[in-house]
């Protein structure tokens, strides 16, 4: 909401200081957003008179003239068209700053021609687009006065946010209103007299569902004339950046920026009948004043003649009654319209429009006479003719709201004592009138406030009106813990996880929650994800999976030259958009190059074992203690068949799975390296709440640990897994540890054959081993892994 | 019986020869092998009586003893000399070295998890929401009812799944997470909830995703200098300051009244924001006093108990505390940013230790 500190200084009177008043309206929540004081942007510019013009010596399309400026008279160089000898301009001095561009105005030699100032044209004073030539002023004005004058543009702009709440300060006049009530001065009260209209209006107003419109103030005006609207309304609806129309439309613009009130004038000659105040019909269609054709749904309210559509009430006139300056006869509407109504039917339209902006919020029900009144001593004043007497359709609403609160209520609320004495004064302030009875204070709030409906609103009043400063500051301290746990099991698990991964060189990227559908086909059922307004088409669903944005991002930063990638995100997947459908994920990939090629070691790749070691290491981390992790070759359709596989934890749930990104999908990524991958599903990993804070009992050997190698031929198919557990389930006891150490692959060992080899460690807890012990386990060893494995001890 | 001078200028004669270890090894068994001169002598005592023998006996073992202690003391000094000349030549070029990489926290992550420290140390838990809501705890049982022209300010993204016959949404602040908890715990309650938000707005200044952190205490007492008590320890602890102007001013949200829009002071040295001095006010958070009417809305008697509700951005906050001047880089994934403003992950914030 903008407006000027002059068109406030007519409804308050007050002795503050512009500064304080700026405070003041953003403490009591009217925030100032911006402060333009054209006084000092135009504090330079002032009239002057061309006294001489004549061609430049060096230039075709440039003159040269001599300015009267009062104090002297300068030399311009000027490449108006239109500037001529005794003209009246707009002279900015040297030393000046053009608005438009901020260029400052220097003495200069133009085209070898010395130049002092400049005439300015509207455009570049910032004032309008005018820009064919420079102003011409009338002949009347005094060579040296200040332009910002002539123009009304000694003023301060203000403009502040109006929370949805505040439907009373969409005026000036609520403003000051509001200013007044936190002692900034005192509300002027403007006298209007009222016409009472020498005959009876010709159109009558019939309101047919006064649901939707209450109330419904008709006036129509006789033999007016539609000019241009005089400086002093032209000017105001500038200064707050309206383009002026004609005097009667800028009459409804004036009176609804002013008193908050919106109008709407119908060129009388042009409507059919009465004025109907109805819902719409499905099918009926109506060309607004904005020169568009809308499609009416039933239940909308429209104001309408006997045979068409002249309006949508509470949002937009209609062009059909549209006023131009051949209008003589016309209509003036100060109508209430119902909230929800417009606020359904502006955004089932997408019309944006002060009024609906207004009646959304809720307008003055009382309003509606002292908006005719106004705008009929303007129209009079301005365009002349005869006003009829007031036609009233529905009723003027009586304001009935009424809250009873206490000043314990407001005290036990804010957290300070606030008296009976202060309460009552500040909401009189606010012209709420109260009544009290023991402890209990009704107030009887005035129709202005839409806003008040509760104990709890009257505590913001006063607070806001008091200050928000004065609220103290308390200790929040509890006297007793009130939560066992700040964070809980799963939260933890997140956040132990995402420290885990980073320290295995992973950085954390922080991805959208949407991605593109194209690429996610293999991920999941797109059709469920949709986003019904999304963002762009490359955002169009919610992810099925963290890949394809990780994906993305590595394909972006290749391109800035990375090399190596080791990146993660924790977050939240999606199998459709109901809520209870979210998924916690932990997905890292590694890709690219694992160790540069150095003084010391040859390059090497990041490989699946790389991130295989990654997913085990993080499950033990998140679950410590003893459990069996498997692994088996079923995985989703992203990973590459051969080269993948998933981690089932004590042979139940999977939790994750790592591998080799399937080449398709890599493709379809345009990702050329290998892409070794790992998924986390958080939320699986069975819990393992510590149930006492003893760590298990530790038993120590001190006897001695021998080792011995065996190597095994076996087929390629068989996993190598298979040698150590046969090997270990041997003597659970006295094997320690078994380890694969070496895997060789050659034709000399047969056809798809392969040879593990592995360490085993053994260590009694009773005696030292014997030579015979060991050969004993040995053979044992060898006889257990060759039968699991159909393979052959090498010797 | 001799006297054993002989063998002790022989021994002296022996030890001045010592060049390398094998010469210490043929002095030691050249008197004290099997065959050596003092084992010989050591024979040899077996033939005497009694006193005569324990006599040189004595004196043997006293000559035995000094040749070991030559023999220790020499080697000690050989190997020492030994270990010096090798030492000389085992040089490495200590300006080569090896990298090793560490990962990355998210500055996102990093925020709110101080966030969270802080309010774990008042006595705030955690709570969560799911990020695609019901319109009914996203907006109505928020006092946002379908047509309030606050609910347009949220440019809200919709999904097309249904809850009660209106269409799910994601959620366009943290704050429905207040009305799942209150529907599962009575009061006392303090909580906050951070999560990520959305709102379809993609500019300069907005992101279709971003973060928020939602504070919700209900009890009987708490009140508006409460609130104000609360979110200065946090602004302070936040932002690592003893000093922080802070002003409270009113403002609207439907949620809570009275609401406020909480500013904190700063001024700018060169490029640098200083935060808690100066005449300058950033816009912060908003806050206010919980509404009745959302208390009603989750069975909570509103005569019986009151409290307060905050909500504030934590990429604002990450962007405050750590200069980062542009929201769009957060989402952005270039790994040159992560890398200069990812944080390390030993790095946890504490309320013994640091906080970032």
């Amino acid at each position: 909401m903008k407006f000027t500190y002059s068109w406030l200084t007519e409804h308050l009177k007050t002795n503050a200081h512009f500064e304080e008043i700026e405070k003041k309206l953003t403490s009591i929540g009217l925030e100032v957003e911006d402060i333009q004081d054209t006084g000092k942007a135009y504090k330079d510019f002032i009239v002057g008179q061309v006294l001489e013009e004549k061609k430049h010596p060096n230039a075709d399309k440039l003159k040269l003239c001599k300015v009267d400026i009062g104090k002297e008279k300068v030399d311009v160089v000027c490449g108006a068209p239109n500037v001529e000898k005794g003209m009246k301009v707009v002279y900015a001095p040297v030393g000046s700053t053009i608005p438009v561009n901020q260029m400052k105005i220097k003495a200069a030699k133009i085209r070898g021609v010395e130049s002092y100032g400049m005439m300015c044209s509207e455009y570049e004073l910032g004032i309008s687009n005018e820009h064919d030539g420079i102003i011409r002023l009338e002949e009347k004005e005094t060579i040296g006065r200040s332009f910002s004058e002539i123009y009304g543009l000694n003023d301060i702009i203000i403009e502040i946010g109006i929370t949805p709440n505040r439907q009373d300060c969409l005026g000036v006049k609520g403003i000051a209103r509001d200013l007044a009530s936190a002692g900034m001065g005192e509300l002027l009260d403007r006298k209007i007299s009222k016409e009472k209209g020498s005959f009876k209006s010709p159109i009558k107003i019939e309101i047919q569902d006064n649901k939707i419109c209450s109330t419904f103030v008709g006036r129509y005006f006789r033999n007016v004339k539609n000019t241009e609207s005089p400086e002093w309304l032209k000017n105001k609806l500038k200064s707050i950046g309206l383009r002026p129309i004609s005097a009667l439309v800028d009459i409804t613009n004036f009176v609804m920026y002013d008193e908050n009130r919106p109008l709407h004038v119908y060129d009388a000659d042009k409507i059919d009948g009465k004025i109907i105040v109805r819902k719409a019909n499905d099918g009926e269609s109506f060309l607004a004043l904005d020169e568009k054709d809308y499609q009416l749904k039933n239940g909308m309210c429209v104001i309408a003649d006997e045979k068409k559509v002249l309006g949508l009430g509470g949002i937009m006139g209609g062009e059909s009654t549209g006023c131009s300056t051949e209008t003589k006869n016309v209509l003036l509407e100060s109508a209430l319209f119902d909230e929800i109504n417009t606020a359904k039917t502006g955004r089932n339209l997408s019309i944006l429009s002060d009024a609906r902006y207004r009646f959304e919020r809720g307008v003055d029900p009382n309003s509606t006479l002292k908006g005719i009144d106004l705008a009929t001593k303007l129209i009079l004043e301005i365009c002349g003719g005869e006003c009829s007497e007031v036609e009233l359709a529905g009723n003027i609403k009586e304001n009935k709201n009424e809250v009873s609160t206490s000043s314990s209520y407001i005290s036990r609320r804010l957290g300070f004592e606030v008296s009976d004495k202060e309460l009552i004064s500040i909401l009189s302030s606010l012209g709420i009138e109260t009544s009290q009875t023991g402890d209990v204070i009704k107030c009887s709030i005035p129709s202005w406030r839409q806003d008040i409906h509760g104990e709890a609103d009257i505590s913001e009043e006063v607070i806001r009106i008091k200050g928000y400063e004065n609220i103290p500051t308390s200790n929040i301290r509890p006297k007793s813990k009130i939560n066992k746990n700040i964070l809980n099991y799963a939260q933890k698990k997140l956040m132990k996880a995402r420290h885990f991964i980073a320290s295995i060189e992973y950085d954390e990227l922080v991805t959208f929650a949407f991605t593109d559908s194209k690429n996610c086909e293999v991920f999941g059922d797109i059709n469920k994800l949709k986003i019904v307004n999304p963002i762009s088409e490359e955002m169009d669903i919610l992810r099925p999976n963290l890949l394809p944005n990780l994906l993305q991002a590595i394909k972006k930063n290749k391109n800035r030259n990375f090399d190596s990638f080791s990146i993660f995100e924790i977050g939240s997947q999606y199998r459709s958009t109901f809520p209870e459908d979210q998924l916690n994920i932990a997905c890292g990939i590694k890709s690219g190059i694992k160790a540069q090629k150095s003084w010391k070691n040859m390059q090497t790749v990041f490989d699946i074992y790389d991130v295989k070691q990654d997913l085990t290491s993080l499950i033990d981390y998140l679950m410590p203690g003893n459990k069996k992790i498997s692994v088996s070759n079923d995985c989703p359709s992203w990973y590459h068949p051969g080269r993948s596989g998933s981690i089932k934890i004590n042979n139940s749930v999977i939790a994750g799975y790592f591998g080799e990104l399937h080449p398709r999908v890599a493709n379809q990524f345009k990702i050329k390296n290998k892409t070794n991958i790992f998924e986390l599903y958080l939320d699986e990993l069975p819990i393992t709440e510590k149930k006492t804070t003893n760590k298990p009992v530790l038993n120590l050997s001190d006897f001695q640990i021998v080792t011995r190698d065996f190597a095994f031929v076996i087929d390629k198919k068989v996993k190598s897994e298979e040698v150590v557990t046969s090997a270990f389930k041997v003597d659970k006891e006295l094997i320690r540890n078994v380890e694969i150490f070496d895997l060789f692959e050659d034709d000399s060992l047969g056809k798809d054959k392969k040879s593990i080899a592995i360490k085993v460690t053994l260590q009694s807890n009773e005696k030292t081993l014997t030579e015979n012990d060991i050969s004993e386990i040995s053979s044992k060893i060898i006889e257990s892994v060759e039968k699991s494995t159909s393979g052959t001890v090498r010797s | 019986m001799k006297d054993f001078r002989e063998l002790e200028t022989e021994i002296k004669k022996a030890s001045d020869k010592f060049t390398n270890i094998e010469s210490i090894n043929e002095f030691r068994i050249k008197f004290l092998g099997k065959k050596g001169i003092i084992s010989l002598e050591m024979k040899e005592l077996a033939s005497l009586s009694g006193d005569e023998r324990k006599h040189y006996a004595e004196k043997l073992n006293k000559i035995k003893d000094s040749v070991l202690e030559i023999i220790a003391s020499k080697t000690e000094e050989l190997n020492s000399e030994e270990l010096e000349k090798k030492l000389k030549s085992e040089t490495l070029d200590i300006t080569l070295s090896t990298s090793k990489s560490y990962g990355t926290i998210h500055p996102i992550s990093q925020v709110i998890e101080e966030v969270i420290t802080i309010f774990g140390d008042l006595d705030f838990f955690v709570a969560e929401g799911p990020e695609v809501e019901t319109d009914y705890n996203n907006f109505t049982a928020l006092n946002t009812s379908e047509h309030h022209p606050a609910r347009q300010m949220h440019d809200t993204f919709y999904v097309e799944t249904e809850t009660d016959g209106m269409p799910n949404v994601l959620r366009t602040h943290t704050s429905p997470v207040q009305i799942r908890s209150m529907l599962t715990q009575k009061p006392p309650i303090r909580l906050i909830a951070p999560g990520k938000t959305f709102r379809c707005d993609n500019d300069q200044t907005h992101s279709p995703m971003f973060h928020q952190v939602e504070g919700l205490v209900i009890d009987q007492e708490s009140n508006m200098s409460h609130l104000k008590g609360c979110l200065e320890i946090f602004l302070k602890t936040f932002f690592e300051t003893d000093k922080l102007n802070m002003r409270f001013r009113p403002s609207h949200f439907p949620f809570t009244e009275p609401s406020a829009e909480v500013d904190i002071g700063y001024t700018k040295k060169g490029n640098q924001l200083i935060i808690g001095e100066g005449e300058d006010w950033l816009e912060i958070l908003g806050c206010g006093m919980v509404h009745p009417n959302v208390l009603e809305n989750v069975n909570i008697n509103s005569n019986e108990y009151q409290g307060y509700a905050f909500g504030m951005g934590i990429e604002r906050l990450a962007m405050l505390k750590y200069g980062i001047s542009d929201l769009r880089t957060f989402f952005d994934s270039d790994l040159r940013w992560n890398k200069h403003y990812g944080f390390s992950p030993l790095n946890i914030p504490s309320i013994i230790g640091d906080l970032s």
